[in-house]
């Protein structure tokens, strides 16, 4: 009996983790589609998980063959079962595992040997739970990779696929969802739970529902793949509480965009741990959370902030074709909700539609005389189907018309039902899209059911509709673009970044100060004023005299990190004997302030002319690699935090946004009088720097603050750099 | 003195988990093979120690996975 397992012992640490990415995604199909299924630990204790997961495959009318395996139970309800899984005769495709995670090396190992390539793991004990937990974690990768299975979970909810001729409800959930468009993967299975019960309630539908749990293995990585190409999938949905593959869900993200379909991510656990224990300006700024924020955007990913945000989202994309402008018309019967849609609707940036005289005529003609015929659309408190029909028909044929907002309040006069009903059918007519706000709760329910069961949008709240809209506008518009990163750049000299960078750390260094900092900047053909490095304060009245007057003047110590803070920057000084005395007085401070600082010297370089500062850095991010980030800057970056990243390898319009992001951009393009900024000049200097971060893996964190932004035409220039190794 | 705990521990098992002897191999799985469960587990923790009137340290005993497992650590008690 038990001479199966002897000698199969596997040891995680001696198997080859050599299944690629192509290997684990070819088996994912299986995990939704199989034809036969082993459940591997079901019992027959009701109200157990591995009694439930069996329960719900049987209640949903699974498909195909089904399987209980049980050592101690001859049968699992009325379905024979078996004491192993290499005990069933037939082929079986896919294994539902939920024996406790003490066992589950032994469960997988025999799935491998019985040829299965698709597993859920559903039990817990594992990486979630440390200790032991990790090495069994690791273990069943082994066992996983060994035999070329790829597995869902561990510690998951399960997997449903709603497809008609499937029916998998391989869960402990409580119920099957409706059969929709939507593919919704979650890190949490709890959250899963909550969401079936939400999303019953507003009949919303789901293609494939994914509790990935640990990721051991499949992650959102692999099944984004697969849901870019299911049929049955529209629009995806993530919940993620960790990103393992930063890169790789941005490709993964990207990929499924180009498909038509969007992607609308919840990414919880907004850490700030990572910034805290930085040194340089940039690293303390970019935040786990802001890159993560700027990578999403990067990849196209729409980023929601809960739950209800991103199913009011997900529903117009799901039930209603998207809009081709941003002008919308109101409809409402009220003249407060009205305006409060269009103040919602035009900070979220949508027009007001501006209608055709014919389509105001007709207005005339059909409504009241108290009605309003302009957008906002008023068809008054009385107003019957009809009069919504007249109006929710007439602005969807006006050519400045993108999109409507019915709203409607329940007044005595209301015929709720009907007006609900009336909308579906001039929705059906239609091929612009309808979002509808029936505003209140409990005497609008049967009205917004009726929407709800007809896939029309609804929102509670005027605010939430146009943002819908908003995001459904602004996927429209990114269709078009395709992410094309910049080529690399072969005016730089790698090698000579590499040689300096090697060197330092060689030598123990942690940090490169500015002399050093800026050979490697130099090396990347970032901008830089002649500048030289003097050992005396005479030296430094020769340097100035080679550099040109005016001169600034900065202590070169690898003790002193902000120079600034030891007053250890003299700017603006013009002659042979302010150079001399500015050195004299430097030392005199730094002697008092930091008394065991080793001065090397001083740095001293021409003064570049007046400008608007900039800061520019690099930062390496644990999830999504190097990052580059554009910002205010000066002494002040930390205080003002106006920021923006960008994930290397950066494209063009990346760079753009970066720079347009700033709630200072307004500056650089010439704000009350001022010269317009060589802004052509600060991207071509993200992009080096972009390159640089990406060539230069030492590299952990790199400030210029500031780059000096002259006027258009003029160029920028770092006047200040630091390199953190 | 081994082979006397052996049998013992395999009577007390197909007694907990009403199975019979010959279905008891050395190194069954109490889980995995036996389909044991977690109260099932307990029980024989319990039964073990009315058994061989020791008392085991529970989370230890719970580790136990194998009737060899089982004998061995028994057995440490009984020294």
């Amino acid at each position: 009996m038990m001479g199966l397992f002897r000698g199969n012992k596997i040891n995680a640490g001696e198997v080859s983790m050599n299944m690629d990415f192509a290997d684990r995604i070819k088996n994912v199909e299986a995990l939704f589609q199989p034809r036969s299924i082993a459940v591997l630990g079901a019992n027959n204790v009701k109200g157990t998980v591995p009694s439930d997961i069996f329960e719900n495959l049987i209640k949903t009318e699974f498909r195909g063959v089904l399987y209980p395996v049980s050592p101690g139970e001859k049968r699992i309800g009325s379905v024979k079962a078996y004491k192993y899984v290499v005990d069933i005769e037939d082929p079986v495709d896919m294994a539902v595992i939920v024996f406790p995670s003490s066992v589950m090396h032994l469960a997988l190992e025999q799935c491998g040997q019985k040829g299965i390539k698709s597993a859920i793991v559903i039990s817990a004990g594992f990486r979630e739970v440390g200790g032991k937990g990790i090495e069994r974690e690791k273990q069943m990768v082994g066992i996983a990779e060994k035999y070329g299975i790829s597995f869902i979970g561990p510690n998951c909810l399960g997997v449903i696929n709603t497809d008609p001729d499937v029916m998998l409800n391989a869960s402990f959930a409580r119920q099957m969802p409706e059969e929709g468009e939507i593919g919704f993967l979650s890190q949490s299975g709890a959250l899963c739970t909550a969401v079936l019960d939400y999303a019953r309630a507003k009949h919303i539908g789901f293609s494939k529902f994914v509790s990935t749990g640990n990721k051991a293995q499949i992650g959102e990585v692999e099944l984004l793949h697969y849901l870019k190409d299911d049929p049955k999938t529209k629009v995806v949905l993530l919940y993620l509480e960790e990103i393992r593959d930063g890169k790789g869900l941005m490709d993964a993200a990207r990929e499924v965009i180009a498909a038509g379909k969007p992607v609308l991510a919840i990414k919880s656990g907004r850490s700030e741990e990572g910034a805290q224990a930085a040194s340089s300006h940039t690293g303390s700024l970019a935040g786990s959370d802001d890159v993560c924020d700027a990578a999403m955007r990067q990849a196209g990913i729409i980023r929601c902030r809960t739950i209800e945000e991103m199913f009011n989202r997900a529903i117009a994309f799901t039930y209603q074709p998207l809009p081709q402008g941003k002008r919308v018309a109101i409809v409402t019967n009220a003249g407060g909700p009205g305006v409060l849609t269009t103040d919602a609707a035009v900070d979220l940036g949508l027009e007001i539609a501006r209608f055709e005289p014919e389509t105001t005529k007709f207005l005339k003609k059909k409504l009241p005389a108290t009605a309003n015929i302009k957008n906002p659309i008023d068809v008054i408190g009385d107003a019957r189907a009809d009069r919504y029909d007249w109006a929710v028909s007439s602005v969807l044929e006006d050519p400045n018309v993108d999109g409507v907002f019915v709203i409607l309040t329940p007044q005595s006069m209301t015929e709720i039902e009907s007006i609900a009903e009336q909308i579906c059918v001039v929705a059906e007519k239609h091929d612009k899209p309808i979002y509808t706000s029936f505003m209140g709760e409990a005497d609008v329910a049967a009205g917004i059911d009726i929407l709800q069961k007809n896939h029309i949008p609804h929102y509670i709240l005027p605010e939430s509709m146009c943002d819908a809209f908003s995001a459904t506008h602004a996927f429209r518009e990114q269709m078009g673009s395709s992410y094309k990163p910049f080529e690399p750049l072969e005016d730089v000299d790698r090698d000579a970044a590499h040689l300096i960078l090697d060197k330092a750390a060689a030598d123990g260094q942690t940090w490169l100060p500015e002399d050093q900092a800026v050979e490697v900047l130099k090396a990347y053909g970032l901008p830089l004023y002649e500048s030289e490095v003097a050992a005396t304060p005479a030296e430094a009245v020769r340097a100035a005299e080679q550099v040109g007057y005016p001169v600034v003047i900065k202590i070169v110590s690898d003790d002193i990190i902000h120079k600034s803070d030891v007053k250890g920057v003299v700017l603006d000084v013009d002659s042979p004997e302010a150079v001399a005395e500015a050195c004299e007085a430097m030392l005199e401070r730094i002697k008092k302030a930091q008394p065991d600082a080793m001065i090397k010297g001083f740095f001293v370089r021409k003064m570049i002319p007046k400008g608007e500062e900039v800061i520019l850095g690099v930062k390496r991010d644990p999830t999504f690699g190097p990052v580059v980030m554009f910002g205010f800057g000066g002494i002040f970056v930390e205080l003002l935090k106006d920021v923006s990243f960008g994930v290397t390898p950066v494209d063009p319009q990346t760079v753009d946004r970066m720079i347009t992001g700033l709630k200072a951009s307004p500056l650089f393009s010439g704000l009350r009088g001022r010269e317009p900024r060589d802004m052509a000049s600060v991207r071509d200097c993200i992009r080096r720097l972009a390159q640089l971060a990406a060539d230069c893996p030492q590299i952990q964190e790199l400030d210029i603050n500031p780059l000096i932004v002259l006027e258009d035409g003029k160029g920028s220039f770092a006047a200040d750099a630091r390199i953190i190794l | 003195m081994q082979n006397d705990v052996q049998q013992r521990v395999k009577k007390v098992i197909a007694r907990v988990l009403e199975i019979s002897e010959d279905q008891i191999a050395d190194d069954a799985n109490f889980i995995f093979d036996l389909g044991a469960d977690s109260m099932q587990s307990m029980e024989l923790v319990a039964a073990f120690e009315e058994e061989f009137d020791i008392e085991m340290d529970e989370e230890k005993a719970l580790d136990v996975q194998t009737v060899s497992h089982a004998v061995e650590f028994i057995s440490s008690y009984l020294k």
